[in-house]
């Protein structure tokens, strides 16, 4: 037999598996349950770097064919810390090319996204290459939307060759890398010859 | 990448035969130094080492005079115009005023709950800006208690780099929203703002007679702007592949000394005198890249750092 959340919840207090110690009836209980298991904790602020340019295409490619280096993919969704999709944001990325070049003159490896009322977003690009004076392979994020604090970060690779393998004990030799979220794990998807780096990387914002 | 808390003081250090230059002074180090800052009076310079320590050393004698050890987190520190304190920016948002000679009191207090990236002293030397990383710039009063007088917000980010006019009433601040913002000293009102940039701003000069302003960054050009107007004069040409980490006016209105780093990274600094009357530079050969600079009773002072000795030289 199948229960919901909240029948679940209900039969437990009910026999006693459950102890209250709270004056909230047991029928709100399931859903301040749910609602705390789907509040987020913001996403940590990362610097912005030297190289954010203003007014970005908007498109979800970025890599054009023929462009050196693993293709990758980076989506999420946009989130309030109560866990409430964030319809209006708008999410810029900016990342260098496979060779560790930023494009100052142009927009390559630029867009400005809208996700819309799902809050979902996806790029496809490359994996970027290591900036000589950064230590890590990293794309930049910059999130805005009414009535939320922007939000500055950067993503960063658990298959960095910098990090070893191991992004729990690593993570720190990159001096601006300020919490091990920010460090994600790369899913590798596809054929043998088209293989693509997938990553996942929700951004949650703080409302003002 | 971390801000140009570093790169925005480097200043040249020029070797050519057009550049009268001499020995000041050579200088044993506490350690090796990737960037230090001179006192306006020439005396003192304070040396950062790469634990975040800060020694401040007296030229004179050759000798530590104080220390703010590692534990403490210094990131940006600078001098009054007057030489009379040292402001250090620590990574745990607190500021400290401590006097570079004396026995005055310090000034401490926790200015903002993020690292401290910018510090600069207004003309008078009592009034201090700063800016915390990815904050609001903040503006405070040091006539007694430390005292916030003006929160200077942006679209997003905080306020890397801001320059006083000569008279005094006016302050013009950068954005990481690349947005340059114009402020009347005297109400903190922000009274004009120059969005005509796509990329940041990371050096910002006023012309001596306070006419026009040097903004230049992320385009590797320096952009004329008029003061009063708020509105482009000009733009020099780019220097490809680089980008601007400070500028310099030299004593006249004409000149502006001008460093660049290296887009990708991996050449050192370098240094362009722009005629801004011509729109054109003369490229100045470095022996070496310096690690601080400014101007010393009227000449320019820079010094570079060898292992642990900094020889600090004047040129004119």
């Amino acid at each position: 037999m199948n229960f919901t959340r909240r029948e679940l919840l209900e039969r437990c207090a009910v026999f006693g598996a459950v102890t209250l110690a709270t004056s909230m009836p047991v029928s709100a209980l399931p859903t301040a349950w749910d609602d705390a298991e789907k509040k987020r904790q913001p996403t940590p602020f990362c610097e912005l770097g030297p190289f954010y340019k203003r007014q970005a295409p908007n498109t979800s490619m970025l890599r054009a064919p023929g462009d050196s280096g693993m293709p990758l993919t980076v989506s999420g969704v946009v989130y309030n810390t109560r866990g409430e999709v964030v319809p209006e944001a708008k999410v810029e990325i900016w990342q260098t090319d496979n060779f560790g070049h930023y494009d100052i003159e142009g927009y390559r490896y630029r867009t400005l996204l809208e996700p819309g009322a799902k809050g979902s977003y996806a790029i496809e690009s490359v994996m970027p290459g290591h900036y000589p004076t950064r230590v890590c392979q990293h794309v930049h994020c910059l999130v805005t939307a009414p009535g939320h604090k922007p939000l500055i970060t950067q993503l960063y690779f658990a298959t960095d060759p910098v990090l070893e393998g191991n992004p729990d004990k690593n993570f720190t030799r990159d001096p601006l890398i300020t919490s091990r979220d920010l460090v994600r794990p790369v899913m590798i998807k596809g054929e043998p010859r088209q293989i693509i780096a997938a990553v996942n990387f929700d951004l949650v914002v703080e409302t003002l | 990448m971390r801000r140009f808390t570093v790169a925005t003081f480097l200043v040249m250090c020029a070797s050519t035969a057009a550049v009268a230059s001499q020995t000041i002074a050579k200088v044993q180090l506490p350690c090796e130094s990737p960037y230090e800052v001179l006192s306006p009076t020439g005396t003192q310079v304070a040396v950062q080492c790469k634990d975040n320590s800060l020694h401040v050393i007296n030229i004179p004698m050759g000798t530590q005079q104080s220390v703010f050890p590692a534990g403490r987190g210094a990131n940006s520190f600078v001098y009054s115009p007057d030489g009379r304190w040292l402001a250090v920016g620590f990574q745990d948002g607190t500021v400290e005023v401590a006097p570079s000679r004396g026995t005055a009191p310090s000034k401490h207090w926790k200015a903002d709950s993020h690292r401290i990236d910018t510090l600069y002293f207004f003309p008078d030397a009592k009034t201090l800006f700063v800016g915390p990383v990815d904050s609001p710039g903040e503006v405070w009063g040091l006539t007694d208690t430390p005292t916030l007088r003006a929160t200077l917000p942006v679209d997003f980010g905080g306020m890397p780099v801001c320059a006083v006019s000569p008279d005094g009433k006016l302050l013009v601040a950068a954005g990481d929203d690349t947005v340059v913002r114009w402020y009347d000293t005297a109400t903190w009102q922000k009274t004009r703002e120059y969005r005509g940039f796509l990329l940041e701003t990371f050096a910002l000069a006023f012309t001596p007679d306070g006419k026009y302003l040097l903004a230049g960054g992320a385009d590797s050009r320096i952009t004329v702007l008029d003061v009063a107007s708020g509105k482009e004069v000009r733009q020099l040409p780019p220097e490809a592949g680089s980008y601007i980490v400070a500028i310099n006016m030299l004593g006249d209105k004409q000149r502006a000394a001008t460093v660049y780093l290296d887009d990708a990274g991996e050449k050192p600094a370098h240094e362009l005198f722009w005629d801004l009357a011509t729109a054109k530079s003369v490229a100045l050969k470095s022996d070496s890249p310096a690690t601080c600079g400014g101007v010393v009773g009227g000449k320019f002072w820079c010094c570079t750092a060898d292992g642990k000795t900094l020889t600090i030289s004047q040129h004119e």
